[in-house]
């Protein structure tokens, strides 16, 4: 009933007689009456006076008080001007916070946007177009910065139905959006729209009361996150940025579950690797004990053995997932062969330890760059033996290369074939949109001199790939016959990402139908359904045991959650991005998640604490397209749309006030002066000169820009070398 | 009210048969259409991402149309942004419009095929080379950067943690001097003069033995890659000198310690050098035909780079390859070079080289070069050694492709002779 749109609103078009709310002042009516009726209630009043009816003159005059001189009705309420009240009373809410201390003021800023939301919200769905139109384009200035992409989408909604259809509008109809101010703050405001009852308070308060969950925490209990120094910080910090358990799906940090009565524990997870079945670390063993005798290790080398055996004498026993939960095909020589390599390369890498004395570390980067793509490639991917290279095409099709020059073949050729070094595969129906290798290790091979010997051991080479694309299908391709195994079906929608489980084996799909899939290669159908994300799953990525796997989403949702893939259930879910998810990646010791957005902001997550670690800053607008960590997980490097390559510190900001990193004759160096999660250091340039779009946060080591090629992976090799690929667009 | 004009709404009401609709209905609809196309184009946005563009095209609105489950427009697909032509309907009233290029059908089936897009394909580089960014044509120079903000500046900035990055201004690292120890410069001076000792045979021998074995030699490779090619560039009249260069390379390659990947672009012209020379020796002192044997010998060089390193570098072969059929085509260069460069293709790419490169200009250099040479007395000892060499290149042909009409008389001749046919 509500949404029957009342004709005698539209004030554009509504006929001068309608009645109801509208206000005379649109009627030419009484603007030229308007002397005559003043006169006539005079005369009306001395009459009554003269005739002796003081009572019906006292109603009278009682009743014309509400009407000024001209006629028209004296509004005391607001709410008596209809479509105008959320307005004013927007108005009086954004002067009061402007104008209100200090301390106060970045909390409850934050209250503005969902306020302003819904009362725009509540405008069009009480159909007044214009009122609506005019409210928006007032007060929209305020969040172009943050919001930018839900303004966009809330702006075309000016009709009630649209509620309905408006996958935000309706995020924001349904949920409360949940907000932390603090108990002084928020009394104050209630006291201040209480005292401005009549000027729009009530508006504000039933809006409030509706829509929001606000949430009071004592700033003295929340301690360091809101202290008072904490907040005086932020103050040239610019605080941009929704705090971690503000938002529509608001949560407990950390926590998935999303009710709020939902206890603060958060559930256990196993994040060691996962274990190595005894036969199989039995047989590296006597592969490495092999090895050792055959390469004895350099002088201040650890023998393989040694490498291996501290390996494992590290990892954790209690937190480890178990091998029962998730089973897999028995191990191979194939698997024993690229353990045995991993161990080797780990012992030979390029070590990346952090930043050392504050230096951060050099890292080299290859950069393959594709020419004559003509904007086609959707994406890039090198295969896990560095032999590889794959692209997506919007054509629909998959083109593979050989990375070193070597003749792809396949046993089907005919024998007139000429191999290449380079193979399509055809078969999908759209755009793909995303590959994965099956893991692979690079195998050793008669290696002497750096003489790449002709017969390469065809064994390192991955198996499969898997394919993701726009017709709702991801394939698995055969990297022997190069050739089409199997089609996977499910999905609703397109599938934007794919990925091969670290352990092969398992892969995770997502869609933009909202869901996340858990596959298996040998089957046709999804084994885990996970649903949650109010929005399109828009990446995803494995935890390095295999045992769950991060979605991160975009559009009106913008969460990254953690899955529990033996029971298909949410463990984790971490809010904080301002613009779509567009890359996901855990480190290798599994501990921490990275996620990228298409703002240029990159947000480290604890997994444990399920608390975001730290912000950065630094890539342009249009997506980061890829993140990797190191292997020791000391560094994260990163690529996107800007065309750069930036290579990240990770080490959590302290919150003490800095300490000194060294002394030299200029002064005393802070080191992490200005630590605050999430504070970019805005650069201040001088008053006339506009905000720089683009602020880089102290926590970069190093940036390369490409020559005009957008980045679309990076990786890192398991010796540390960092591949990029990219597209090369004049 | 609306960007989309009410207008629009009555124009496609009457088309399809409604005369008159309220006003009312009109901006209702006009607001509707505002907020389905806003939808669609929210829809191509994410496709857009996906296919990692920051340029939306009409294939997005498609695939957003196919999502939405509306049919898709047809008809608008373009690999390139449309280009929209702008015509006036009356004052301060724009019209614009998809530009279609007018064809007319037999002038399109008539016309030459357009050129095939180039084929896509990849180049690898170092973007950066320990925390360093290398300045080489494939990396932007400091000048394109200047827009980009590629540090991190104001208060918080950790320039120590940056330090390393190259792009600030803390430290500049200095040049690195290649440091030479005593012992290698005497190595190096002592190997270089036996070499060359045209008396002295047990002195080159063991030059070139521990030139072969002697693990410890990487630091030299540059100074030895610079001084053969000086070597190579001053004497070409010097046969002895040319060959000692060649062994001197050989031996390099011999080496199982050496990792020679990054100097086979330097060695390479060198070797080309004493492959295709114009005139390498001096006839007087060595006799005509002497410089064969030089050119046999550094094309055996040849063949053995490029089986070893054509792996690493995808353009060697070609770039071998390439330069070889130049000179061969070259009627006006000297049979020597002819020589060589057939010599080149054939051991450089086999077979496949002599069907695909020589032997479709056999016929013609056979008529214009060969019978000639072979007439002329002063010649004839060349030319006979040019022969030699296309033999040696045909013989690994299958007999079926062989034909008078293709190899030309005079090694037709040859071919019958040798009982191949």
């Amino acid at each position: 009933m509500a949404h029957q749109p009342p004709p005698a609103r539209t004030a554009s078009a509504g006929p001068p007689s309608a009645g109801g709310m509208q206000t005379p002042a649109t009627t030419p009516g009484p603007g030229q009456g308007g002397g005559s009726n003043q006169n006539l209630n005079q005369i009306v009043l001395e009459y009554l006076a003269k005739k002796g009816y003081s009572r019906t003159e006292a109603m009278l005059r009682k009743e014309s008080a509400h009407t000024d001189p001209n006629g028209q009705l004296i509004t005391s309420r607001v709410e008596e001007t209809g479509g105008k009240m959320y307005r004013t009373s927007f108005a009086l809410l954004h002067n009061w916070i402007e104008n209100s201390l200090d301390i106060y003021k970045p909390e409850l800023k934050r209250i503005l946007w969902p306020v302003f939301v819904h009362a725009f919200l509540n405008l069009v769905g009480d159909f007044y177009p214009r009122e609506s139109k005019d409210f928006f384009e007032a007060f929209q200035e305020l969040f172009a910065s943050e919001h930018e992409d839900d303004l966009r989408v809330l702006g075309p909604i000016t009709e009630p139905e649209h509620l309905q259809q408006n996958e935000l509008a309706q995020l924001f109809r349904t949920n409360k959006y949940r907000l932390t101010i603090s108990r002084l703050a928020f009394t104050n405001l209630i006291m201040f729209l209480e005292d401005h009852e009549k000027e729009g308070g009530t508006v504000i308060v039933n809006l409030i009361q509706n829509f929001l969950d606000v949430r009071t925490p004592d700033r003295q209990a929340a301690g360091g996150q809101r202290g008072l120094q904490r907040l005086l910080a932020e103050r040239n910090g610019e605080r941009d940025y929704p705090a971690e358990d503000e938002g529509i799906p608001g949560h407990n940090p950390g926590s998935a579950n999303v009710s709020q009565s939902a206890p603060s524990v958060l559930s256990k997870l196993a994040l060691g690797p996962m274990p190595m079945e005894p036969d199989m670390m039995e047989d590296v063993k006597a592969e490495l004990q092999e090895q050792d005798g055959v390469h004895p290790p350099a002088a201040g080398q650890n023998s393989l053995v040694d490498e291996f055996e501290q390996r494992i004498k590290n990892e954790p026993m209690d937190d480890v997932p178990s091998r029962e939960a998730l089973p897999f095909p028995p191990s191979t020589a194939r698997d024993v062969a690229m353990e045995v390599q991993k161990v080797k390369e780990n012992r030979d890498r390029f070590r990346v330890e952090g930043r050392t004395g504050g230096v951060g570390p050099g890292l080299s980067v290859t950069m393959f760059t594709f020419h004559n793509t003509f904007d086609s490639i959707n994406c890039i991917e090198f295969s896990g033996d560095n032999t590889l290279v794959a692209a997506g095409t919007a054509e629909s099709y998959i083109r593979v290369w050989s990375l070193d020059n070597r003749a792809l073949t396949s046993p089907s050729d005919p024998p007139t074939f000429q191999p290449s070094s380079s193979r399509r595969l055809v078969g999908h129906s759209g755009p793909v949109y995303c590959l994965s290798f099956s893991p692979s290790v690079a195998l050793p091979q008669a290696q002497t001199n750096g003489h790449t010997s002709l017969d390469n051991s065809l064994d390192s080479q991955p198996r499969f790939l898997l394919s993701a694309s726009a017709d709702a299908t991801i394939r698995l391709w055969s990297l022997d016959t190069w050739t089409n195994l199997v089609v996977y079906r499910g999905h609703q929608s397109p599938v934007w990402d794919v990925r091969f489980c670290p352990h092969g084996h398992y892969f995770v799909s997502c869609s933009a139908d909202r869901s996340a899939r858990l596959w298996s290669t040998p089957q046709i159908a999804p084994l885990r359904l996970m649903v949650g994300h109010d929005s399109d799953v828009e990446s995803v990525a494995w935890h390095p045991n295999g045992a769950y796997v991060f979605t991160g989403s975009g559009g009106s949702d913008r969460t990254v959650r953690m899955w529990d893939i033996t029971r298909g259930s949410a463990v984790r879910l971490f809010t904080g991005h301002v613009g779509n998810v567009t890359a996901l990646a855990c480190a290798p010791n599994g501990h921490v998640v990275a996620s990228a957005d298409d703002r240029g902001e990159i947000i480290l997550w604890s997994l444990a604490t399920g608390r975001l670690t730290k912000r950065m800053r630094g890539h342009g607008r249009g997506g980061i397209w890829s993140l990797d960590w190191s292997v020791e997980s000391s560094v994260l490097v990163s690529g996107g749309a800007d065309g750069t390559v930036r290579v990240w510190d990770v080490q959590p900001n302290k919150e003490s006030n800095g300490k000194v990193v060294g002394e030299g004759g200029a002064g005393t160096k802070i080191d992490g002066a200005t630590n605050g999660v999430g504070t970019g250091a805005v650069t201040k340039t001088g008053t006339g000169k506009a905000k720089k779009d683009v602020v880089v946060s102290p926590d970069q080591i190093s940036a390369f820009p490409t020559k005009k090629s957008p980045v679309y992976n990076v990786r890192f090799t398991q010796m540390n070398l960092v591949m990029a690929g990219g597209a090369y667009l004049p | 009210m609306s960007v989309w004009n009410p207008e629009n709404v009555i124009d496609v009401a009457e088309s399809i048969g409604i005369a008159s609709l309220p006003r009312d209905v009109v901006e209702h609809l006009a607001r509707d259409v505002e907020f389905r196309m806003a939808q669609v184009v929210e829809e191509a946005l994410k496709f857009m991402r996906h296919s990692k563009r920051t340029t939306l095209t009409t294939q997005d609105i498609s695939q957003a149309l196919r999502l939405l489950e509306v049919e898709p427009l047809y008809g608008y697909e373009s690999t390139r942004p449309l280009r929209f032509g702008e015509a006036s309907i009356g004052p301060g009233q724009p019209l614009f419009y998809v530009e279609d290029e007018e064809v007319d059908f037999e002038k399109l089936i008539n016309a030459p095929l357009p050129k095939v897009p180039r084929e896509m394909s990849f180049t690898a580089h170092w973007l950066a080379v320990e925390g360093v960014q290398p300045t080489i044509p494939q990396n932007p120079s400091q000048a394109d950067q200047r827009n980009q903000e590629l540090s991190a500046k104001g208060p918080g900035a950790n320039s120590t943690l940056a330090a390393m990055s190259g792009n600030d201004n803390v430290s500049v690292k200095p040049l690195v001097k290649h440091v030479l120890s005593k012992e290698l410069q005497l190595y190096f001076e002592r190997t270089c003069s036996a070499i060359f000792e045209e008396n002295n045979e047990e002195y080159r021998a063991a030059a070139f033995a521990s030139l072969q074995t002697d693990p410890g030699l990487h630091q030299l490779v540059p100074y030895f890659v610079q001084f053969v090619a000086d070597k190579v560039t001053h004497n070409l009249s010097a046969l002895f000198v040319l060959t000692q260069s060649m062994m001197l390379i050989s031996s390099l390659l011999e080496n199982p310690s050496l990792y020679l990947a990054p100097y086979i672009p330097s060695l390479v012209p060198s070797v080309l050098t004493c492959v295709l020379g114009k005139r390498l020796g001096s006839p007087s002192q060595d006799g005509a035909t002497t410089h064969f044997a030089l050119r046999d010998y550094a094309s055996s060089l040849l063949a053995n780079v490029t089986r070893k390193y054509g792996s690493t570098s995808s353009t060697l072969k070609p770039r071998i390859a390439r330069s070889c059929l130049k000179h061969f085509l070259d009627s006006h260069k000297p049979l020597g070079t002819h020589y060589g460069a057939i010599l080149g293709l054939t051991t450089v790419a086999g077979a496949e080289s002599v069907r695909e490169l020589i032997l479709p200009n056999l016929r013609a250099y056979s008529e214009g070069v060969l019978q000639d040479a072979i007439k002329d007395d002063g010649k004839r000892e060349q030319a006979e050694h040019v022969v030699d060499a296309i033999m040696k290149g045909v013989r690994l042909l299958d007999e079926k492709e062989l034909d008078q009409e293709a190899l030309g008389d005079v090694v037709w001749q040859r071919v019958q002779e040798a009982g191949m046919v």
